[in-house]
């Protein structure tokens, strides 16, 4: 179906620099391979990512070592309930000294911004960070100023705490292209951690001491720029996707749709995401094509945040995680529903 | 008239105690006092022509009392003192005659029982034969039942044996899509099928699909034809030497439905 253009892809080139990052986040991060991808992915393909997990699994020091692996200007905002749409896009401001308006930007500006906790502020928050993260731009007064490119917005949430919290409705999920779950590092990246942590001190500053974080150890020496992003880039959308692959995206979108515990289904842009990502992924793991594998590897991250439980479903106590594993298996394995 | 009937009732209570009765019928002769010791009846065998129990004894004097029951099994007369023995083992021979009468109610002279009437005549051979020729006729059918549809097979031997494996299924499916020729919906489904019907065979069903397709592809025996079918189906310029008889041997054993989809399900 989708072949690329013509010119060859310099595929190893690609491949050299993302095994720079990872191998660059790998010194201060430990383990989150997958998130690392996650992101990688993201980045590559415009989407945004919505990381959910506890706090203190590393989501702040990971996006800021990336931003400098990269080179990326990096914003990072704490969302409370108290947050203006202005707090986060800009506004205009009176500038007593010429008495004219003057446009002040907001965090928004940049190219790799972390929306740390987006369910704790307002709505209109919300909206106005995805209506910015749709369009790729903000009016401020009257006048609209494009975001910088790359932007790539991080944004987190607590799945624990959910007093004064405002979900995001699937409608909003929908426009981020991966929702990853986190999950707590393995016993043997706990033990790295801990150890690394340990051997971090203290460093002097004015009269005293401060104790060294893992922020403090970042490397500022970036390994790729925006041209190797952008070449990135430019080689997921050569990365070929055959018909079948195809087929397997529509069969799988069609049985979210036509399941008897589902009462929102995957929408056309969960079938985009799934090709996207799956482009993406096959460009880190050094392809030129997809395989199925892409798409079982990437449908919790592309789907599941589309879907809603019927209210029957929840009663039973079953989950949009365990359905779609269901409906994963199910492909092949059970005639597929008549089409919706 | 009261005197007579109570005659008449008198006669109908009392025993009888005559000294004739027909064959079969029991009678009894009361109060008969017999001289001498104690009298019990001799044991007798199937033959005798009268049975006698004494029913009750009296001591009377110097000799004794007995109400004695019997009946007659032959017409005739018969001395019941033949059928009597002194307890002591003293002789019995001085008893006087205790003569009776059994008589007859069938015709003088006959002797069998009336003839029976000539039932219906039994099919030939009886009952055994009827079950023999059944048995065969019923082993005969089975032969030709047997003989007919390997006859049949025989007649589609040929069409037959194309769906007998997997293997032989497969392949006119694997080799279109080497070709490029299967549709993509059957492509699709072919490369789908095989991978969850590996996933069943090798328990693999709880493993999560990711896990799941990795080891599949490493596998020994599911890996050869799931890899080249992925580069068949998904890379630009898939390989073109293939030995399809190696990589079908593994489903050479299987049946043909091995890969049908589970009805219901997502």
């Amino acid at each position: 179906m989708t072949q690329g253009n013509n010119g060859s892809p310099d595929f190893e080139r690609t491949a050299s620099f993302i095994n720079a990052v990872r191998e660059r986040i790998a010194t201060v991060v430990v383990g989150q391979d997958v998130v690392v991808e996650r992101l990688l992915i993201s980045l590559f393909t415009g989407g945004h990512i919505l990381l959910q997990g506890v706090p203190g699994i590393a989501k702040t020091l990971l996006a800021a070592t990336l931003s400098k692996a990269l080179d990326l200007e990096f914003a990072r905002v704490q969302f409370t309930i108290d947050l203006l749409p202005s707090d986060i896009v800009g506004s205009e401001v009176l500038d007593q000294r010429t008495n004219e308006f003057r446009t002040h930007m907001g965090p928004i500006f940049t190219n790799l911004l972390l929306a740390d906790e987006i369910n704790r502020a307002a709505p209109k928050v919300q909206s106005a960070l995805l209506e910015a993260m749709q369009e790729r731009k903000v009016t401020i007064g009257s006048e609209s100023f494009a975001l910088p490119a790359p932007f790539l917005v991080i944004a987190t949430q607590n799945p624990v705490e959910q007093a004064g919290t405002f979900e995001l409705p699937e409608a909003q999920l929908d426009r981020f292209m991966l929702l990853h779950r986190l999950e707590y590092p393995k016993p043997d990246e706990e033990r790295e951690v801990l150890r690394r942590n340990a051997l971090l001190g203290i460093q002097r500053a004015d009269r005293g001491a401060i104790v060294r974080t893992e922020f403090d150890v970042i490397d500022d020496t970036p390994v790729g720029s925006s041209e190797e992003i952008t070449a990135a880039m430019e080689a997921v959308n050569q990365v070929h996707v055959s018909e079948t692959f195809l087929e397997h995206v529509v069969e799988l979108v069609n049985r979210t749709r036509t399941h008897e515990a589902i009462e929102l289904g995957g929408s056309p842009r969960a079938g985009i995401a799934l090709i996207k990502a799956s482009r993406a992924r096959a460009l880190i793991h050094g392809r030129s094509y997809v395989i199925p594998e892409d798409l079982f590897d990437l449908a919790e991250d592309a789907v599941l945040h589309r879907l809603r439980l019927r209210y029957e479903a929840l009663a039973e106590g079953r989950t949009t995680a365990g359905l779609l594993e269901e409906m994963l298996s199910g492909m092949g394995a059970t005639p597929m529903p008549a089409r919706a | 008239m009261a005197a007579l009937l109570l005659t008449i009732l008198l006669a109908c209570a009392a025993p009888q105690d005559e000294r004739s009765s027909p064959v079969g019928v029991p009678a009894w002769i009361r109060d008969l006092v017999l001289p001498g010791s104690e009298l019990v009846v001799a044991p007798a065998d199937f033959t005798a022509p009268i049975v006698l129990r004494i029913d009750e004894v009296y001591a009377h004097g110097d000799s004794f009392r007995y109400d004695l029951v019997y009946y007659g099994l032959d017409p005739g007369t018969f001395d019941l003192g033949d059928f009597l023995k002194r307890r002591d083992g003293s002789s019995a021979e001085d008893l006087p005659p205790i003569a009776v009468e059994i008589s007859s109610v069938l015709p003088p002279g006959q002797i069998m029982p009336n003839t029976l009437n000539a039932g219906q005549v039994p099919g030939v051979g009886g009952y055994e034969l009827t079950l023999w020729i059944g048995g065969a006729l019923w082993l005969a059918g089975l032969v030709a039942i047997l003989a007919l549809g390997r006859k049949r097979r025989g007649e589609h031997g040929d069409a037959g044996e194309r769906t007998v494996t997997l293997a032989e299924r497969l392949r006119p499916l694997v080799e279109q899509a080497m070709a490029g020729t299967l549709s993509q919906e059957d492509r699709a489904q072919l490369e789908l099928m095989l991978i969850a019907f590996w996933r069943r065979k090798l328990g693999l069903e709880d493993a999560g699909a990711v896990a799941s397709l990795a080891r599949l592809k490493e596998h020994e025996e599911a890996g050869p034809l799931l890899r080249q079918l992925e580069d068949w189906l998904h890379r630009p310029q898939p390989a073109a030497d293939v030995d399809l008889n190696e990589l079908l041997a593994p489903y050479r054993d299987l049946p043909a439905d091995a890969l049908e989809p589970v009805k219901g399900g997502p």
